[in-house]
């Protein structure tokens, strides 16, 4: 770095000038805005090597990462050699399409391969790599003062976030229970709540919905209306990926969950209550008269790319996903706006299900001291400031991030309401699961019950009777029920 | 010769080009979708006439795409290129190796060679991530894991039982005579192998090697198993642009585009030897 561009940097760092000031100065040096990003990340990361903690204790030491094509993983890579310049470590990492990422990393998993030290990982699958023994506790290096800096601050993470991503191991135990194992480090998440098109709505006049039967019926209005193709996008195929997003926000709003614990740590299914086939039948009635016609097909980028091209009018599904079909040559980008959204017109506020973007150590690595060390720099503060201010590491899962002020600005320039929902729902967000090792079948089962119900191949009340009957049957089956 | 009416002739005319342009549309949709951008493919309702523009093709050579998240680095020209390796050579070794394999087979009966042979053909009936599992171990401990040569050798399970029981088909229709009378001539077993039943049979090794590559241009699990992202081929490589930030559409038809115009122009080429190939036993004596 040049000493002129650099002493302005520590000039602003050190609160002698002001953001404004700094990207003018910068400006005229001809740095562009994001090479300004790297920069100023750059003098931060000199300052955490000053507090006293020995960052270059495993200099030399070559770690290998496993990544998924994310915005999350550009942002560490686009500020990686702030943290090789901080530790002298070498880092390699491969990079693979989220369609194959799972698969390439349940491969090295249960392969035992040693040749990847820490990957991205989703908390739900951790239900399944954690009581297998392929990954590691990260509470002993968090808590071990020798291995992490002073100033890592876990506290500082959204606490339903944290919570989410650690478990005991026992089938239906309380997420971030006090015997609980740190199988992840939260990295970025996804609230689910209403992204909607601004545009269309004030063409129709439409007001923005604040609970499911004002959803069905805004829905109905910018379908029949002509606004839009359909009015709601939600997921629909037949995957576990279908109930995680807005079904399941909505339907904890009412207090429903999947599976109920007994005394003795027995599930059964919990999904045929009252209350549950009344949501039950206003999420399907919704889709009939309001949503896609090939709803059945629907996954994330379906559901996105329908928001962005104008085809759906909203959607119930993850914030980030509204937030990256504000932007690039959507037809839509900058019509879109963000709004919180609870279900129950009963609630006091919104229960977002998340979805959590994580950090990994594989137990088969051979170098688990240094791995950390990358572990913790990648989920500190100060990568998670340039991430999210500079690189669309969104959204953060440290407080500090959310308290700071040109993110928010950032965020409120370009992003109408996002601040605001995420302000409003992050106290009740969280995995709304009961965790246990059939996660996967039983909302796969779950998923492919939906598609009847909207086909009108089964009735609401009978399908969810067949889905709890089959539900308990496999639990037992598995020693769970 | 049969006399065809003028009214037969516009009605055959007429079922060929439907048949064609049923066969061929998909693909003019995707070569057509190559010269677009994502807001063009989407328009409601889709639009016939549109500026060409070469920006996906741009994006591919060079690697760096511009999507709805900001800028996307791709890999795609090295995942092409890992392809086109990838096949060549394991199409190569499955030659060398299956072709005389083929021979033996179809000339000379020993205890055992049907056994072999059937064995050699259930490679093809594993599934694959039943086999991949426990080679993924072996390979790490053999060094061979995350290497060109231990992915060729992997292949070997798609090549080699294609061309063995294919290339054995031919061999088995040249007619024996024609070689005994070459060795009665004083010629050796392997010149006989050589200079008469390796051409006779050249059109049916050409066919087998041909859709050997084919098979080996799609497949897809054996490299993401048990390579790094740098050593994967097209297959996994396209996927790419499915990202978290949107479908780039254009992209993938450009990616489609050029992936399959290797196995198209090969196909092109081949095709003499393949009709060739087809039609030698209809002269079988």
């Amino acid at each position: 770095m040049h000493e002129k561009e650099k002493n302005l940097i520590k000039t602003y760092v050190d609160g002698g000038i002001d953001r404004r000031t700094l990207i003018r100065g910068l400006g005229v040096m001809g740095v562009t805005a994001a090479t300004a990003g790297v920069l100023l990340n750059s003098v931060a990361t000199e300052a955490l090597a000053q507090n006293g903690f020995d960052w270059q204790k495993h200099k030399g030491t070559k770690i290998k990462l496993l990544l998924n094509k994310h915005p999350y993983a550009d942002a560490m890579i686009a500020n990686l050699e702030n943290f090789k310049k901080l530790t002298g470590m070498e880092v390699e990492y491969d990079v693979f399409p989220e369609d194959v990422y799972f698969d390439k990393v349940t491969a090295a998993l249960s392969s035992g391969s040693s040749e990847y030290d820490a990957f991205m990982t989703g908390a739900y699958m951790t239900w399944t790599y954690g009581p297998a023994g392929w990954i590691d506790d990260l509470n002993e290096y968090i808590n071990d003062s020798a291995k992490t800096n002073p100033d890592y601050n876990w506290e500082d993470m959204l606490e339903g976030v944290r919570n989410s991503c650690a478990w005991n191991g026992q089938p239906g135990g309380e997420l971030g229970s006090a015997d609980a194992k740190q199988w992840c480090i939260p990295w970025g998440y996804e609230q689910n709540n209403l992204s909607y098109n601004a545009r269309m709505f004030k063409a129709g006049g439409l007001t923005v919905p604040t609970n499911i039967d004002e959803l069905a019926a805004t829905a109905a209005q910018a379908k029949t209306d002509g606004l839009a193709s359909y009015g709601i996008g939600v997921r629909g195929s037949r995957s576990w990926a279908t109930i995680h997003p807005g079904f399941l926000s909505g339907y904890a709003n009412f207090g429903q969950k999947d599976l109920n614990v007994s005394a003795d740590g027995k599930l059964s299914a919990a999904m045929n209550t009252d209350v549950s086939r009344d949501f039950h039948a206003k999420w399907v009635g919704m889709i009939q008269d309001s949503g896609a016609p090939d709803w059945s097909t629907h996954t994330w980028y379906q559901v996105g790319t329908d928001l962005g091209a104008g085809k759906s009018a909203m959607i119930f599904d993850a914030d980030i996903l509204g937030y990256f079909m504000n932007g690039g040559d959507n037809a839509e980008a900058g019509n879109l706006a963000y709004s919180p959204f609870a279900a129950n017109p009963d609630a006091s506020a919104p229960t977002p299900n998340i979805w959590i973007w994580s950090l990994a150590m594989a137990s088969a690595g051979k170098q688990k001291d240094a791995t950390w060390y990358f572990l913790q720099w990648a989920s500190g503060p100060e990568h998670a400031v340039f991430g999210a201010t500079q690189m669309d590491f969104v959204n953060p899962v440290r407080k500090s991030v959310w308290a700071n002020t040109d993110f928010r600005a950032r965020l409120e320039k370009s992003y109408p309401g996002y601040v605001e929902m995420h302000d409003v729902s992050a106290p009740g967000a969280k995995i709304h699961f009961t965790p246990q090792p059939l996660f996967f079948d039983l909302t796969t089962e779950w998923a492919a019950t939906l598609q009847k119900m909207v086909a009108n191949e089964l009735p609401v009340d009978e399908g969810l009777d067949q889905l709890a009957q089959s539900v308990d049957k496999q639990l037992k089956e598995a020693g769970l029920g | 010769m049969e006399q065809v009416s003028t009214l037969e002739r516009i009605l055959r005319g007429i079922a060929i080009s439907f048949v064609i342009i049923f066969f061929m549309f998909p693909i003019l949709w995707i070569f057509l979708m190559s010269f677009q951008t994502n807001e063009t493919i989407l328009q409601v309702p889709p639009q016939l006439f549109f500026e060409p523009t070469i920006v996906n093709y741009e994006g591919l050579i060079t690697g760096q795409l511009e999507t709805a998240a900001g800028s996307l680095k791709i890999e795609f020209m090295g995942n092409l290129f890992n392809s086109l390796f990838l096949s060549t050579a394991a199409v190569i070794v499955g030659l060398i190796l299956g072709v005389p394999a083929a021979y033996a087979f179809a000339r000379l009966k020993f205890k055992g060679s049907e056994d072999i042979a059937f064995t050699l053909l259930s490679f093809r009936f594993a599934p694959p991530l039943l086999v991949l599992l426990p080679l993924t171990i072996y390979f790490q401990k053999i060094g061979l894991a995350d290497t060109y040569v231990g992915l060729i050798w992997v292949y070997q399970l798609i090549v080699l039982p294609l061309i063995l029981w294919i290339v054995r088909g031919y061999f088995e229709d040249i007619p024996a005579d024609i070689e005994y009378a070459y060795r009665i001539a004083g010629h050796g077993f392997w010149s006989t192998f050589r200079k008469i039943a390796l051409p006779l049979a050249g059109p049916g090794i050409a066919a087998a090697g041909l859709l050997a590559f084919i098979f080996s241009w799609n497949n897809f699990i054996f490299a993401l198993v048990l390579a790094s992202a740098d050593k994967q081929p097209v297959t996994v490589g396209a996927l790419a642009f499915i990202t978290a930030s949107g479908i780039n559409y254009g992209q993938i038809a450009a990616g489609i585009v050029l992936s399959i115009a290797p196995t198209f122009a090969l196909a092109m080429y081949a095709q003499r030897y393949l009709v060739e190939g087809l039609s030698l036993g209809a002269v079988k004596g």
